[in-house]
């Protein structure tokens, strides 16, 4: 396949999730980045998508709403993309509010963790300042943990106290994410499948298994390109794809200014062969 | 001094702290700096993918970073992933403890241990361990390339706060030992003592290769100027000075300790000090190892290779005498004595730059070389000394230079004039039938070996060469009745040669002829 495709970056975050860009400073940062199709892909949230299509002008670079849901079962964690659904949809609203009553449960139970187990406790004002935040986590405690003087750096805060106790069942599975997604007609896609949720190393067989159990809820394609993959990482995903006759997506997984990956750093450049995966993707994302 | 930025990293690297790291790395290689990035591993137990990704991201800005002493637990997860196809990853050393080892020797750099059955390892004493490394490996494979058998190091490792190069040496014995446990060995030893350094000196060494041995001593014998009578400093110098350059390969530090016995084959070990230069430098360390260290303290060479004083004297007379190819003991003495000088020279020039000075019993070791050195300068007038060896090219050119190899032989021990034409009658003959047709029609080499004996007085010239195996002895003796046109060539060369000469034996032995020729004066 030599036929061109646009210059994409179809993974990044905003400050409606854990990014620093605003999704009006991305919409300017992606257009100066020479960027041609784009996905903003929060975590467990659409509502940045919504504000994008609201702000979107002729011209604008095409746009094709995303979704990045973390997700958890027996067996792991999972990074689970959608793209393309509509953002009404009853089907995947749920989900996201599924995930942010999780999250909002996760938050209070990690308040009260703190205040029985080593007697931190906070003013109300902050409480309620972070419940309100719009993706309140593990970090925003952490940072309130160091304000307080409860732990020197927001790391420790996490790995010392707040890790202390775990939700295991506060989670989205992943086949609720996939049919979430499926059912408001997007195509759920696993990211970066070797790092797992972000900080794991899979491969092999292991991989190969999961992809397969995923699959099985109705995945439908694996996010093959990525700024922190090696040629080796690539190529054992894009055999994956193959043999399952899977999409192909590519991302950064840009985050603003507090992570260094620069947007469109996907590790697809002009020299790069297409795989079928990818441009299947792209038919299959036309309006 | 160094062209790159060093970062350390350490602990763990996960989500939790690689973007802090990533940050703090950033910060400190900023500045658009454009000096290749290090980042030492050693202390770095775990990295997750989120640590990878900040390896990589350094890896996009700075693509001619590398990580060293990764731990094989992290080497695992770079290999895996394919991050060691992206920069140089090295692996962190193996850590070695040789508490409880045997040390089996001991050089100017560092002390070897067996660390197993099979294998030894030799640890550095010295802050710029790993360049000695990399400069004994580099000289071991030459010497190995000459030809000279040596272990060479597979592997450098850790020990305790320095750093060691590990060589497998099976079942090996070092001479020192077999010498200790077994002193009726000594001939045996000392035989193959002498044809182990009779091949490092008959090694051309390409130029440029290895540090020039008159040099150092040259350089000894300024440090020397400051500590010695005007005129014994002068002296020094101009000797040392006059030793012509040799490209023959010296050991540096040869003695019972680094031969190693291994199965059939010996080894020559601790190859760093390996320099060229004429071996009358060598034979002045030879000279310490067995005698010079231990004049005053005979229990120092007892506790270093094992043996007593006294086993250590007669094995340096025996090995000297068999390398001269002499029983004479004036002519032993002499050379002995040139090789004290240079001995003495470095045992005092040692002896102060360890404070020698400052202690009694320093002071006391110092007068006395000093008294012998001294001694020694005022009735030497040169270190050179006659060879017993000569190696050519087999050519008719060098007919002359094997001639009068062999004349100041004779010379020195007051050869008869008449004994001394014979004597090069046979030697013209010999030689020039090795240069006409032992390698014909290629080129190869001769050596030609005069040995003298006293009571009775006699001389033996040995030559040997690698060309065809050829037995002169076994011709028939020409019918000197026939006319010129009609005789076997050389047949009567030979024939005169057996004449004149006492004795004339052949044998071909580890791919050479080797012909000796014995005459009784």
């Amino acid at each position: 396949m030599k036929a061109r495709i646009p210059v994409l970056d179809l993974h990044m975050h905003t400050t409606v999730s854990d990014g620093t860009d605003t999704l009006e400073a991305l919409l300017a940062h992606v257009k100066a980045a020479g960027i041609e199709l784009f996905s903003v892909t929060d975590h467990d949230a659409i509502e940045g998508c919504r504000h994008v299509l609201a702000i979107r002008t002729e011209g604008d670079p095409a746009f094709l709403p995303g979704i990045e849901f973390s997700c958890r079962d027996e067996e792991g964690q999972y990074h689970i993309l959608g793209y393309g659904y509509d953002p009404d949809a009853e089907a995947i609203n749920a989900v996201v509010n599924k995930g942010h009553a999780f999250r909002m449960r996760k938050v209070t139970g990690r308040l009260d963790f703190l205040k029985e187990r080593f007697g931190y406790v906070f003013t109300e004002e902050d409480v309620d300042r972070l419940l309100s935040l719009p993706n309140p986590g593990k970090p925003h405690i952490g940072n309130l943990m160091v304000q307080y003087g409860y732990a020197k750096t927001k790391e420790e805060a996490i790995t010392e106290y707040i890790n202390q106790a775990e939700f295991r069942d506060q989670y989205v599975r992943p086949e609720d994410a996939i049919q979430g997604i499926l059912k408001s007609g997007g195509i759920p896609v696993l990211a970066h499948p070797p790092y797992g949720s972000g900080d794991q190393l899979i491969l092999g067989e292991v991989l190969e298994n999961r992809v397969k159990k995923l699959m099985g809820f109705g995945l439908l394609g694996v996010e093959a390109f990525y700024s922190g993959f090696t040629q080796k990482l690539r190529n054992g995903v894009l055999a994956l794809a193959k043999q399952y006759d899977l999409y192909v997506t590519a991302g950064s997984d840009y985050h603003g200014s507090n992570k260094l990956i620069p947007l469109g750093d996907t590790g697809l450049d002009g020299t790069t062969e297409i795989p079928a995966g990818l441009t299947a993707f792209l038919q299959a994302i036309k309006p | 001094m160094s062209e790159s930025i060093t970062i350390t990293l350490s602990g763990r690297i996960d989500s939790n702290n690689a973007p802090e790291i990533e940050k703090q790395i950033f910060e400190q290689i900023g500045n658009g700096t454009d000096m290749p990035i290090v980042l030492d591993a050693q202390d770095l137990q775990y990295i997750s993918s989120a640590g990878l990704r900040v390896l990589l991201r350094i890896r996009k800005s700075h693509p001619d970073m590398r990580i060293t002493g990764v731990t094989s637990e992290v080497y695992e997860i770079l290999d895996m992933t394919g991050f060691t196809e992206l920069f140089k990853v090295e692996k962190a050393y193996r850590v070695v403890s040789v508490e409880g080892c045997e040390e089996i020797g001991r050089g100017a750099n560092g002390r070897i241990y067996r660390i197993d059955q099979d294998n030894v390892v030799k640890v550095y004493k010295n802050a710029g361990a790993l360049e000695d490394i990399q400069h004994e490996r580099e000289v071991a494979k030459l010497a190995l390339i000459l030809g000279i058998p040596t272990a060479i190091s597979y592997d450098v490792v850790k020990v305790g706060d320095s750093y060691g190069s590990v060589f497998e040496l099976l079942n090996a014995r070092s001479f020192s030992k077999i010498l200790k446990n077994e002193p009726e060995k000594l001939d045996w030893c000392v035989e193959e003592f002498v044809k182990m350094l009779k091949k490092i000196h008959g090694t051309l060494v390409p130029r440029g290769k290895l540090l020039d041995m008159k040099e150092i001593a040259l350089s000894w014998a300024t440090f020397m100027r400051d500590y010695l009578p005007k005129e014994a400093g002068e002296k020094l110098h101009r000797l040392i000075d006059a030793v012509p350059h040799d490209d023959h390969m010296i050991h540096g530090d040869y003695h019972t300790k680094n031969l190693e016995l291994q199965n059939d084959e010996i080894l020559l070990i601790d190859m760093d000090t390996l320099a060229v230069g004429h071996p009358i430098f060598e034979l002045g360390s030879i000279y310490n190892s067995f005698q010079g260290f231990s004049e005053l303290d005979h229990e120092i060479v007892k506790n270093y290779q094992g043996f007593d004083y006294e086993l250590a004297t007669e094995f340096w007379h025996k090995a000297l005498a068999l390398y001269l190819g002499t029983n004479s003991e004036k002519k032993i003495k002499e050379v002995e004595d040139k090789a004290r000088i240079i001995g003495y020279t470095r045992l005092i020039r040692r002896a102060i730059r360890r404070n020698g000075l400052e202690t009694e019993k320093g002071q006391k070791e110092i007068a006395h070389w000093k008294a012998e050195l001294c001694e020694l300068l005022e009735k030497t007038d040169t270190l050179l000394f006659l060879r017993s060896e000569l190696e050519v090219e087999a050519t008719d050119e060098n007919l002359k230079t094997v001639l009068s190899f062999i004349e100041s032989h004779l010379n020195e021990i007051d050869c008869p004039p008449k004994a001394q034409m014979q004597i090069g009658l046979a030697a013209e003959e010999i030689f020039v039938n090795i240069a006409h047709y032992a390698y014909a029609p290629e080129k190869g080499k001769a050596t030609v070996r005069v040995e003298v004996t006293e009571e009775p007085v006699s001389v033996t010239i040995t030559f040997m060469d690698h060309g065809v195996p050829y037995d002169p002895l076994k011709k028939s003796d020409p019918d000197v009745t026939l006319s010129a046109d009609e005789r076997d060539v050389g047949g009567l060369g030979i024939f005169l040669t057996k004449k004149v000469m006492d004795d004339v034996a052949y044998e071909y032995r580890g791919g050479q002829n080797i012909l000796s020729l014995k005459k009784n004066l």
